[in-house]
């Protein structure tokens, strides 16, 4: 049938009509590389036309482009030295505004250094295709064949990949394979970060502490593996990026379970198993990495226990309320780290401490989603220092060689869509679900938390009634402290049978209420009725049940505050006592940073 | 009319947290705001709590307050701060209700602080459901007939007057949930009893039914001296039941006459002088009726929204920019226009290519969740692409949403190819399609390709979709061109 040999009209005709090398390459049964070198062969080129309001009647300065194929190109090219960032395409959960507010800051740092900036990017949402805001922006896909078109004319000196999450991350090899130098860490010291054989190795030789694991292809294999590392264990498809999939399995019928599920879904790829570290306390840490310095941005303390995704829970950035040597353990394993990866830009390391054992978790060199937190919180732009450390200055050039210390507690809430998604289960995983966050600052702890409660539309009861249903790992010293908190400031106690019965063994009162599904009335009528303002609700790991899930549902339409983790229900105790003094007065990020920016030395950009 | 120079600092207020339908386009338009009243020497003051936007950089603004958006924070903002004027409509919804909360509460009164971009009775009119449509009646203009119930009985007595569908949706409920759409009178009762039940406060709006027409909308700027532009028009590819932040939009639109086109921008017009937004941008949406023509008004944001963000980027005309500059005494003959430099911004832009915008969801996220697309937004991002057809922009967008595709299909991520399949077989699947087509779903895109590819016509299709007809025919036209590639090799 395939008897005409394609022509340059051809081509060209269904470039016209938006196909892309990868469609023409499956229609041609090729690949991708080969459609274009062929284009390139026939001369099917794309021209660059500019979005200039006038459809062409008037010149127009501004060089905002986006690529078709017609004959004439109305882009001029300089011959300036120039950079181009790759941005962050659509948002999504887990990829979102953070990583436009890293890509920004690269352009202003790169101007700033004398490059011509080129964006590319295909969100309208964003600050980073506003070309105001650029050099010069390319409204394009981010796919392989639109960025080297660009490229192909550009000719850039570099490409910078770490600003805007997976998406420019997931072509950095691709790129590189294709001649495009990738400024920043190379791709392969990212892939080294990345592929669990060669992290291992590194982590091993650096004698860097990390959660036992295995891999699994077979539910038999997996059950293997869990009864010598251990249960709780964190099982996740080894293809998948972002939490998805993540379960934490506490035995072996949950875990056949999901081996059932999750080979299903795609038997050529192993499951991978981790020790899941139940209990931890886990940490983020933000830093840039020159190659010879490491600047730690800051070390930020997840109010959450382990297992829930470090997007979707609270964060905070503390002056001292950790144990000091955990923080220089932390800071220490990040610098080792940076530079055995050979970090130049941003790196991100995730952390748990049980027992006063730090272990690394996961390492992204690259940016995070923590990046504009910690810059806000700690007073200088990591994502601007990063971006002039990819082009070759230095920490100490620029003056940010010291470990700089905060000074205010600065607090990281994230929101959650489930009013949207009334069906779905509401309580946190390994899973990220949050679309966004806020950000409170202040001199104490229960400020902090409260104003970011407030911020995050919830609402911070004063008095009333407090419901505990509390899993039996969660029924300890510091819930009764937490318990006999709450009735200090006068609210009522209401408890399930179980917690109920622990809190009586105490001594602390409380009146023991049915469970959803246990009788009426029940803790839902309660939520409903108004007599309980808050719900401490600590579930612990498989699939949630149904009152919890109804008590879930019921907190959220009546917008009552509801914790899902003891430390979360001290925050709340906390963040109850500022709130009942008074609810604090503002303060600007100015006036916070010109307290941070003493010594000068520090600081000073 | 030049800057005013009575005002010496404004207080900006932006959008908090991203939540689904209010995302970073609210940090877009406040950067620009910001920006531009600095570069006015204003002293500018802003509050935002979320610290992952441009604009919360402390070099944005002279004053920024990372604190929460509530009436009461604003207020010791405004005390401790003094500002002149306030620009509430860069913000979103939030901005918007923390403004009018403070204006009811006196609070601005008290310190002697004046709404900027949007007055509150602009505000009122455009926001109150019964204020807006009594406004669009004033000026003969058509709005859906609709009406608040709390009994069975007055719904009834609604629905003999009106007729069916009608549309249900119970007050104040979570996710809209309780509402739906009656087709007859039997269903219609027990639907609104449910509704009733479920409302926490027993009130029901009932609607007469829109559903299926085609949607649109303006984006329109007006100044103080009652200079009105368009700055563009969007056309909604998926028709009016989809909210237009999961519809697939284009720009500028593609199947109005002109005489159509026209009849809507002399409506645009009179909505943004009867509404009464004296110094700024507004988005207003219509609904065509494809049987009969009859147009309607639904809806208009006094202010800047994702619509206005996405209108910038297809123009290149920085609407917040404007607005804000607009806000302060300027009016769009004296202002520039930023790219040509030498037109002013009073010249409607003109655009000579095609811009379609995608959106993404992220379901698998939710599980459990209702993927069903409807009248509440449940996309948490977008994607939007350039073409000089529609053609070529549809393709080229559906590649930048990174959901695996790499254009409207033929790239191996085809769920089955029409050329392995006998009649039977054909017939079979083009059922389920079909079926599948009536609801609407994120990957509908895709099966409309599979429906034409499998033999229906574009007549069919429209009348199953409410798709319009060119829409169609475009999507038939990248089919065919598949199909005349595969006639060569390389």
């Amino acid at each position: 049938m395939k008897t005409k040999k394609i022509t340059a009209g051809v081509l060209h005709r269904a470039k016209q009509q938006g196909f892309s090398d990868r469609q023409l390459a499956h229609i041609f049964n090729t690949d991708e590389i080969s459609v274009r070198k062929l284009r390139k062969k026939l001369g099917v080129l794309p021209v660059y036309k500019t979005v200039d309001t006038c459809a062409a009647e008037f010149e127009a300065e501004t060089p905002y482009h986006y690529s078709t194929y017609e004959t004439e190109s109305e882009v001029a090219v300089s011959d300036r030295k120039k950079v181009i960032i790759l941005g962050g395409g659509p948002n999504r959960i887990g990829q979102g505004i953070e990583f436009d507010y890293c890509c920004v800051h690269g352009v202003f740092a790169l101007v700033e250094e004398g490059y011509e900036t080129i964006m590319i990017n295909c969100n309208p949402e964003t600050v980073s295709t506003d070309y105001d805001q650029v050099d010069k922006l390319y409204f394009e896909p981010l796919t392989l064949e639109n960025v080297l078109d660009i490229c192909d004319i550009e000719k850039p000196e570099g490409v910078i990949i770490a600003f805007g999450g997976q998406t420019p991350l997931k072509l950095a090899k691709a790129l590189e394979a294709q001649g495009v130098p990738i400024l920043g860490t190379s791709p392969d010291d990212i892939d080294v970060a990345e592929d669990r054989k060669r992290f291992g190795s590194l982590l091993k030789k650096l004698t860097i502490p990390h959660p036992a694991d295995g891999t699994a292809s077979s539910a038999a294999e997996a059950v293997k593996i869990a009864s010598k590392i251990g249960y709780p264990v964190l099982v996740r498809p080894s293809y998948v990026l972002g939490g998805r999939a993540m379960e934490i399995v506490y035995d072996d019928t949950s875990l056949e379970g999901y081996m059932q599920k999750a080979v299903d879904v795609s038997p050529d790829h192993p499951v991978l198993i981790d020790k899941f570290l139940e209990d931890a306390r886990e940490f983020d840490v933000d830093a840039v990495c020159d190659g010879t310095d490491v600047l730690i941005g800051g070390v930020l303390h997840h109010i959450q226990e382990a297992g829930i995704h470090s997007g979707d829970s609270t964060s905070v950035l503390m002056p001292s309320a950790e144990s000091p040597q955990v923080v220089e353990q932390l800071k220490d394993f990040t610098r080792k780290l940076a530079l055995a990866l050979k970090v130049k830009g941003l790196i991100n390391v995730q952390f748990a401490e049980k027992g006063g054992i730090v272990y690394v978790l996961e390492v992204n060199p690259r940016a995070s989603r923590t990046v504009p937190f910690i810059s806000k919180a700690m007073g200088f732009p990591l994502a601007k220092i990063a971006a002039k450390v990819m082009v070759g200055r230095t920490l100490k050039e620029l003056g940010y060689d010291l470990d700089a210390r905060p000074k205010y507690i600065a607090v990281k809430e994230p929101v959650f869509p489930f009013n949207k998604f009334p069906q779905t289960k509401i309580f946190l995983g390994p899973e990220m679900r949050s679309t966004g966050e806020v950000m409170s600052m202040s001199g104490t702890y229960g400020e902090s938390i409260a104003k970011a409660v407030l911020a995050a539309g919830g609402i911070l009861p004063v008095s009333g009634g407090v419901f505990f249903s509390v899993n039996n790992n969660d029924k300890n010293e510091r819930m009764i402290e937490t318990a006999k908190g709450m009735l200090d400031f006068g609210f009522r106690l209401y408890a399930t049978r179980g917690t109920s019965l622990f809190l009586d063994s105490h001594g602390v009162p409380n009146t023991m209420i049915y469970k959803a599904n246990e009788g009426r009335p029940n803790v839902v009528d309660y939520i409903k009725n108004g007599d309980i303002q808050m719900v401490i609700n600590t579930p612990l790991g498989g699939p949630s049940r149904f009152d919890e899930q109804a008590i879930g549902k019921a907190a959220l339409e009546e917008n009552r505050l509801a914790v899902t983790s003891i430390s979360g229900a001290a925050a709340a105790l906390s963040a109850v006592r500022w709130y009942r003094q008074g609810k604090g007065d503002v303060r600007s990020l100015q006036e916070y940073h010109a307290d941070l920016r003493v010594p000068e030395t520090t600081l000073k950009e | 009319m030049p800057r005013r120079t009575d005002l010496t600092s404004i207080l900006v207020i932006g959008a908090g947290p991203i939540v689904i339908g209010q995302a970073c386009e609210f940090d877009y338009s406040g950067t620009q705001a910001c920006q531009v009243l600095k570069e006015e020497g204003f002293r500018v003051i802003l509050v935002n709590s979320n610290p992952a936007t441009i604009m919360t950089d402390p070099e944005f603004a002279h004053a920024t307050y990372v604190e929460p958006i509530t009436p009461y924070y604003v207020e010791r903002i405004i005390a401790k701060e003094k500002p002149d004027a306030i620009l509430p409509t860069m913000g979103g919804q939030t901005a918007l209700n923390t403004a009018v909360a403070l204006a009811e509460k006196g609070v601005l009164r008290r310190h002697n602080v004046e709404l900027i971009g949007a007055k509150l009775e602009a505000i009122r009119k455009a926001e109150n459901r019964e204020l807006f449509q009594q406004t669009i009646r004033e000026i003969g203009l058509d709005s859906p007939r609709g009406v608040f119930v709390k009994s069975v009985d007055q719904a009834m007595e609604f629905a003999e007057n009106t007729g069916f569908p009608i549309i249900i949706r119970p007050s104040f409920t979570l996710g809209g949930s309780g509402g739906g759409i009656a087709y007859n009178i039997e269903e219609f009762r027990p639907k609104i009893e449910h509704a009733l039940t479920v409302s926490p406060i027993h009130e029901s709006l009932i609607e007469e039914s829109v559903i299926g027409w085609k949607e649109y909308e303006l984006e329109v700027m007006r100044d103080l001296k009652d200079n009105v532009v368009i700055i563009c028009s969007i056309e909604n590819f998926d028709p009016m039941g989809v909210h237009t932040g999961d519809s697939i939009t284009v720009a500028p639109a593609q199947t109005l006459t002109d005489k159509e086109y026209q009849a809507m921008r002399d409506a645009s017009k009179k909505i943004i002088r009867a509404i009464g937004v004296e110094t700024g941008g507004s988005n207003i949406q219509f609904a065509v009726d494809p049987a009969t023509g009859r147009m309607i008004v639904i809806e208009m944001n006094p202010r800047v929204s994702r619509s206005s963000a996405l209108a910038s980027k297809a123009t290149g005309f920085p609407i917040a920019k404007m607005a804000a500059k607009l806000a302060v005494g300027y009016t769009l003959d004296e202002i520039p226009n930023d790219i040509t430099k030498k037109t002013p911004a009073s010249f409607e832009p003109t655009i000579d290519y095609c811009v379609v915008k995608i959106p993404r969801w992220d379901f698998e996220k939710f599980r459990g969740a209702d993927d069903i697309l409807g009248v509440q937004m449940k996309s948490v991002g977008e994607a939007m692409g350039f073409g000089r057809t529609f053609k070529e922009a549809l393709q080229k967008t559906l590649r930048s949403l990174e959901n695996g595709r790499h254009g409207l299909g033929a790239d191996g991520k085809d769920p089955f190819n029409p050329a392995d399949l006998d009649a039977e077989q054909k017939k079979e699947l083009l059922e389920t399609i079909t079926t599948k087509l009536r609801t609407s779903r994120q990957d509908n895109i895709f099966y409309l390709r599979h429906a034409l590819q499998l033999g229906m016509s574009v007549a069919e299709l429209h009348e199953v979709t409410g798709v319009d007809p060119w829409f169609l025919h475009n999507i038939a036209q990248i089919i065919e061109t598949e199909n005349e590639l595969r006639e060569y090799s390389l």
